[in-house]
């Protein structure tokens, strides 16, 4: 697979690192958001998920794409982010 | 000594010569890929597929217009050569080398096919190479995923003014580069508040990314020398909630050459060259600087202007003098920029006025307004100046200094009409300092803090007010530089 | 395949640390697929291929499995 894409030049003074930024991770997520892509299987993998993120501590919510064929909508990935302090999608194969 | 030739597949030359070159077991060469060569082999019915010219670095080296070229080289070192067909010359050039070439029935003489290298997209890339290999570009490469949209890359990585961008690969940046004869490594100033280095290469890569046509260069060079000033104060107009920006204008006949705008809408949009120069100038202070608004730039709402602004004087006939970079002690023959931190422009209308002292009387009127009418002596300004009210003053022969003491005098306003709290409005100057209400005040701290600059369309009786931000020494003055030394 | 990592990448775009759960077949190309959306830091973690034909009580197992890992990718 050709992983190249175009080069640019950096128009900064180089400072920070050149890659898209993370997330910041700031401390213990304490909300999670469980992606569920809608794969066949998946929702049980998450089902536990959730029981042990709970055992954890953690709070847990159940979201879902409408389907794995294509990336999930911006309002719910806004929504995700803007409610959440994690997501974990779940399952590709 | 020995012979070396170059080739290219899709080159009906280079297929008349092969079979002799080939025959005679002259190292050859081909421009061309892998497949179209070995093709052009089994069609020609050479006894051997001639090697590939990588990277066209051979071809390259040595400077090739055209193909088929064949090189006599004496350990490395270019002896002669021939480009094209020439059955005279290639049989003299390979006698040298001791080789005798099969030439019989081809004609005495043809022009051969241009050489890869000199196919535009080829030398751009070429190009670049170069810069890099000779340390001319130095800049980091940002890789972007094949699967990310170029636009959404630059923006996702904070690199932009929130507008997209024109992707600063490292053909474009090279030949933006060309527009200068500076060293890319010379350092144009220092920004304010990391103090990052700005390069005639970061400059570049910058102006790329605003869309600056390439001979703008050396402006947006002067531009980002004059911010980068002390006087200029970038650090405090960055820190500031007023919303000042850097504002360029630009005099002298570079302006026109690279195709700026000095008459109608010079201020709006559609002039590419006024479009991008000042957008330069500002992704110049954010990516170098560091400068970015809800960060270091704090501004309480900024303004357009702030995206970038910069307009060209119009320095023809019918301006009444020569212009603000000339008055301000760039030389007559060249051209000079001056930026000065400015908010947004407004409009003076006055439609009535044929006298100057009363066309001054009523720009004088928006004049002592900057900010609020109520505070005086911490503002400068500029006027721009329309050419129906510019005639006024040419006609009258008023000289720029006799207009500047005019505005002068006629932004005076008794001290009780200003104090705090006069006519029910709170702003005002401290009633401790005003002992005499009939005392003068001026708005400005001296004539000369008020620029005159000359610019806009033949119709329309307007000029236009920049307002600036905190003046004189606690503030930022405006700075004037030649471009001449960044041709 | 792509779709997941992109999801992540948005997400963590807006602010929000994510993670995506693979199986083992998807190892190389979630490396390639990191590069190609423009951040090789892009979190991800396997579990084992196959998944369709496991029963409940094995995909439980992976679950737990996997938990801490995935704890580990969103947290400091």
């Amino acid at each position: 697979m050709d992983v190249t894409g175009l080069e640019v030049l950096d128009p900064t003074a180089e400072r920070d690192a050149a890659e898209r930024p993370l997330a910041g991770r700031d401390a213990e997520p304490r909300t999670i958001a469980l992606l569920d892509i809608r794969k066949p299987r998946g929702d049980v993998f998450l089902d536990e998920l959730e029981v042990l993120l709970r055992a954890r501590g953690h709070e847990v919510t159940r979201e879902a794409k409408p389907t794995f064929t294509r990336p999930a909508p911006h309002d719910l990935r806004r929504d995700i982010a803007a409610r959440c302090d994690a997501v974990i999608e779940a399952l590709a194969d | 000594m020995e012979l070396l030739a170059l080739v290219k597949h899709d080159c009906p030359v280079c297929d008349q010569v092969l079979p002799a070159l080939d025959a005679a077991g002259v190292r050859i060469l081909s421009q061309s890929g892998e497949a179209e060569t070995a093709e052009q082999a089994r069609r020609l019915g050479l006894r051997a597929v001639p090697e590939l010219d990588e990277e066209l670095a051979l071809s390259e080296r040595f400077d090739l217009e055209a193909v088929p070229a064949v090189l006599l080289l004496d350990g490395g070192a270019e002896t002669g050569r021939v480009e094209g067909l020439h059955v005279a010359r290639l049989a003299a050039l390979a006698g040298r080398a001791g080789v005798s070439l099969d030439l019989q029935g081809l004609p005495e003489q043809r022009p051969g096919c241009a050489s890869r290298t000199r196919d535009p997209d080829v030398a751009a890339r070429l190009a670049a190479r170069r810069a890099r290999a000779d340390g001319r570009i130095r800049s980091r490469p940002i890789a972007i995923g094949a699967l990310e949209d170029p636009f959404e890359a630059l923006y996702e990585r904070g690199l932009t003014d929130g507008l997209p961008v024109v992707p600063p690969t490292a053909e474009r940046v090279t030949a933006m580069l060309e527009h200068t004869s500076r060293d890319p490594q010379d350092v144009v100033g220092e920004l304010a508040p990391y103090d990052g280095p700005a390069t005639v290469e970061k400059v570049a890569v910058n102006a790329v990314m605003a869309g600056c046509p390439d001979e703008a260069l050396p402006i947006v060079l002067a531009a980002v020398e004059a911010v980068c000033d002390e006087r200029f104060a970038l650090h405090g107009l960055l820190a500031t909630t007023h919303p000042a920006g850097p504002v360029i204008v630009v005099s002298g006949a570079l302006a026109q050459r690279i195709g700026m705008n000095a008459h109608g809408n010079c201020l709006g949009q559609g002039n590419r060259a006024n479009s991008t120069i000042g957008r330069a100038v500002q992704l110049v202070v954010r990516n170098v600087g560091g400068g970015r608004p809800g960060r270091e730039d704090r501004a309480a709402h900024g303004s357009p202007a702030k995206v970038g602004l910069a307009f060209a004087e119009r320095l023809d006939e019918t301006a009444p003098w020569e212009g603000l970079a000339q008055a301000r002690g760039v030389a007559e023959d060249e051209t000079g920029v001056t930026v000065m931190a400015l908010e947004a422009p407004r409009v003076i209308v006055d439609q009535i006025a044929r006298e100057p002292e009363g066309l001054c009387a009523s720009l004088a009127l928006a004049l002592e307004s900057v900010a609020t009418p109520r505070l005086r002596l911490a503002f400068d300004a500029m006027l721009l100046v329309g050419p129906e009210h510019g005639r006024i003053l040419r006609e009258a022969g008023w000289s720029r200094e006799r207009v500047q003491d005019e505005l002068f005098a006629r932004t005076m306003s008794p001290a009780g009409e200003l104090v705090r709290g006069a006519g029910g409005v709170p702003e005002g100057l401290d009633p401790r300092w005003v002992s005499d209400p009939e005392m003068p005040v001026g708005k400005f701290a001296a004539p000369d803090r008020i620029l005159l600059s000359y610019a806009g369309g033949d119709a329309g009786l307007f000029s236009m007010v920049f307002g600036g931000w905190a003046a004189g020494e606690i503030g930022s003055a405006p700075v004037t530089m030649s471009v001449a030394p960044w041709m | 395949m792509s779709c997941g990592l992109r999801d992540v990448m948005e997400l963590e775009t807006l602010g929000c640390p994510g993670v995506l759960v693979a199986s083992g077949a998807f190892a190389q190309a979630a490396a390639e697929q990191a590069v190609l959306l423009g951040q090789p830091a892009l979190r991800h973690v396997l579990v084992d291929h196959p998944v369709q034909d496991r029963t409940d009580d094995e995909l439980r197992v992976m679950a737990g499995e996997a938990v801490e890992d995935l704890l580990r990718a969103v947290s400091p």
